[in-house]
């Protein structure tokens, strides 16, 4: 047993660090570390950074401008990241649609839409979800009707992130009602400039603005846009999935959360003791540090056996459960931790330009919202029943 | 970034392991359990053979192994088993404690190994006091430079047949000061001692033991006199490493034979297996299991960091703690009534696994003391 890094992993950890220290906007991590969503800009400037040093698509490869980074250098990147409070690489291009596209795109394709992944030419977001079809996603209706050269789409997606920004989407359709429902499903690319689409934001329970509802009525697609075969874009839906699946530890985030609600328990009151003090307190918050910790090892061990060849499978499950468990429960002790400074909901208080009170602690500001919006944890990228019926069929063969 | 035991551990937990299931039958082992003896001496000289013993303890002791990985590795491998024989309590706790002493009390460690001798630590005092360093035995200095020591220790497990205890006792400082430790080395036929034996609910016997001015020389004194807190400290944080790994094989056995059950009971013409509420129960058992052994595999890995072996050891014993009991619970549950019976084998798991808590201090205390560490 070796929990080391190699001397190579070592360096280059040392280089991230010190790239993010040298190229990251004070502005934006302050948004970051206090949950706040950040502009579009904010997200571009970043990638242009990101990718003049190779880095916005570490794992591609070389052919494509990646660097082949391996499972645990892209976790070392990511927990980099995650310490220093950088923006998330915004996944629906680079980390999703990108390798559907290497694995199941024409090379036509792969030459067009991948380089304007890196140089931000587009902004992607992902069509799975529609209002009837949520955990059961392969009964979507969004139906792609063949009409010489295009398809005509029309129908109805939602949970869309960041689709007010975007101008292309990749979209699961239905191309066919034959057999079962996984079989008639196809995966197109639909630039959101088309005529007939229209983006309709859903504002979420904190007030936040980060996913939308999209309306297709008669969108013109040409069918050089399908990927792969029509009618296999379930087994492409599923490809990505596993992409999405990876990566939700979430441990280095997590662990600077942590940081950050210890310095306001020292700071903060009970009984007349800092709240630090308080056994009930501690003993939440040590919890979830032993929880914290045992993840970590258990995302560790994860990598090696992927590092070792042995493909991720259900395991994915398992972090995926556990990262946004723990995650919600630090946002959750947070809140608890602010008491009723609770109440206050001012995110703008954050944002450089605020003309209003100062919120004190500062972090008050968006602690109840980022609460409130960290449910979607569970939720998201497969809710976490649905990662239990996958441990159930994949591991536990029942 | 390896996770994977070496060769040679693999192969001595696969040879364990096989030997456990085709060797240690559960119903026999549950006869040994909850007889007078409490576990089967057959079965003792029997696992003896195999090396277990030398597995645990180093190599200048006339052991191969004693390292924290061979430790966990070992103890898994008779959680599986469910073995009721005294391993943790001569091969880890007194063992450890021995191999600090004088030249005649390592010469003990040897004995154990060629099956001369049992000693038995008799440290805890008190039922709900879990302190490594609650010590309110008394040692008295007497004129002639011999001592005395008078008390009782309650809870040792295996105490009844031992040929040595190992005495935690005090001459100076307050019940819980970690100065003024001492451990005295006796054999068990002494005058002045007095053992109490009791059944208990997951097999072996345990002891109440009351000493009443018991004289001990000065050469029966393992470590310095008052000095000796860190070698009682060692011994119990690696009988915390080693009930933790055999807590994590216990869970492993009780998975299997849950899934098992799982799949053949069927209920409404179909497996239980397949319903939804039964298989995210299972589900979320695994996924605790999976936390439960990282949570050894870090403590495994600080044990011999100095500063980072007892706050580890603490996260992992109250990781254990809470997930064994979880476990225990909802695998009975899973199973209906047979998880109910005697006869099946669950049962006995579940109830071990419960126990554990109740050593070395439960999931309440260590995450007091990881709080204060």
């Amino acid at each position: 047993m070796d929990l080391n890094f190699t001397k190579k992993q070592e360096n280059f950890q040392i280089e991230v660090r010190s790239f993010l220290n040298d190229n990251l906007e004070p502005q934006v991590v302050e948004k970051v570390k206090n949950g706040i969503p950040i502009t579009k800009e904010d997200s571009e400037r970043w990638h242009q950074k990101l990718n003049e040093k190779g880095w916005l698509a570490g794992t591609w490869p070389k052919k494509y401008g990646g660097k082949e980074w391996d499972v645990v250098e892209k976790f070392i990147f990511e927990e980099e990241c995650g310490s220093a409070g950088a923006p998330r690489i915004v996944p629906f291009g680079v980390g999703m649609l990108a390798p559907v596209l290497m694995k199941f795109g024409s090379q036509e394709q792969r030459d067009y839409w991948l380089p304007r992944m890196l140089t931000g030419e587009d902004w992607w977001c992902q069509g799975y979800s529609e209002p009837g079809s949520g955990s059961d996603l392969a009964s979507l209706k969004t139906s792609a009707v063949r009409d010489g050269d295009y398809y005509i789409v029309n129908g109805q997606k939602t949970w869309t992130t960041f689709a007010q920004h975007a101008n292309m989407i990749f979209c699961l359709v239905r191309t066919s009602n034959e057999g079962k429902p996984q079989e008639g499903i196809s995966f197109i690319l639909i630039d959101m400039n088309s005529p007939g689409i229209e983006v309709r934001p859903i504002i979420t329970l904190d007030g936040s603005h980060e996913v939308n509802e999209i309306f297709f009525s008669d969108v013109k697609v040409p069918v050089k846009n399908l990927v792969g075969e029509e009618n296999k874009g379930w087994t492409y839906a599923k490809y990505l999935l596993t992409h999405e699946r990876t990566g939700n530890a979430n441990v280095a985030v997590s662990k600077r959360k942590i940081q950050k609600l210890k310095k306001l328990a020292d700071d903060a009151k009970k009984n007349e003791q800092p709240l630090s003090n308080d056994p009930m307190f501690a003993s939440r918050l040590a919890q979830i540090e032993i929880d914290l910790q045992n993840l970590e090892i258990t995302n560790l061990r994860t990598l090696a056996s992927v590092e070792n060849g042995e493909a991720p499978g259900a395991e994915s499950s398992i972090i995926k459960i556990l990262g946004s468990e723990i995650e919600q429960d630090i946002d959750n002790l947070t809140r608890k931790s602010l008491g009723k400074r609770a109440f206050v909901n001012e995110p703008d208080a954050l944002s450089t330009g605020y003309n209003g009170a100062e919120v004190f602690p500062k972090a008050a500001a968006y602690a109840s919202g980022k609460y409130f919006n960290h449910r979607k944890k569970s939720i998201y990228a497969g809710s976490n029943e649905i990662q239990k019926n996958i441990i159930s069929k994949l591991m536990l063969n029942l | 970034m390896d996770f994977k035991p070496s060769p040679e551990r693999q192969i001595l937990f696969d040879t364990l392991k096989k030997y456990f299931e085709n060797e240690y039958s559960l119903s026999d082992r549950n006869i040994a359990a909850h007889s007078d003896l409490g576990y089967s001496k057959k079965a003792w000289e029997a696992m003896r053979d195999l090396g277990i013993l030398e597995s645990l303890i180093d190599p200048e002791l006339d052991g191969f192994g004693g390292t924290a990985l061979d430790i966990s590795t070992v103890f898994e491998a008779l959680g599986r088993g469910l073995v009721v024989e005294p391993f943790l309590e001569v091969g880890i706790l007194a063992a450890k404690v021995l191999s600090k002493g004088n030249e005649a009390q390592k010469s003990l460690v040897k004995k154990i190994l060629e099956n001369e001798c049992l000693p038995i630590l008799a440290h805890s005092e008190t039922d709900t006091e879990y302190s490594k360093s609650f010590v309110e035995t008394k040692l008295s200095v007497e004129a002639d430079g011999s001592y005395k020591i008078s008390g009782t220790k309650r809870m040792i497990k295996h105490a009844s047949e031992a040929t040595h205890f190992l005495v935690t006792c005090r001459n100076t400082g307050d019940a819980s000061s970690k100065e003024g430790i001492s451990i005295a080395c006796i054999p068990t036929d002494r005058e002045g001692i007095k053992i109490d034996s009791f059944a208990t609910i997951d097999g072996g016997r345990v002891s109440d033991l009351t000493f009443t001015n018991v004289n001990i020389s000065s050469e029966e004194l393992v470590g310095e006199l008052g000095m000796s807190y860190s070698i009682v400290s060692h011994a119990i944080d690696t009988g915390i490493l080693a009930i933790c790994s055999e807590a994590l094989g216990i869970m492993e056995r009780i998975k299997e034979l849950t899934l098992e059950y799982l799949k053949t009971r069927k209920q409404f013409g179909v497996p239980i297996g397949k319903f939804q509420a039964i298989q995210h129960r299972m589900a979320q058992l695994l996924v605790e299991i999976e936390q439960a052994r990282s949570s050894v595999i870090n403590a495994t890995i600080y044990f011999d960091d100095e500063t980072e072996r007892e706050k580890t050891i603490s996260a992992a014993k109250f990781s254990i703690g809470k997930i064994g009991t979880l476990v225990a619970e909802e695998s009975i549950q899973l199973h209906g009534g047979m998880g109910m019976t005697w006869e099946y084998d669950l049962g006995h798991y579940a109830k071990r696994l419960v126990l554990i808590d109740h050593e070395f201090g439960d999931e309440d205390f260590h995450l007091q003391k990881y709080i204060s560490l």
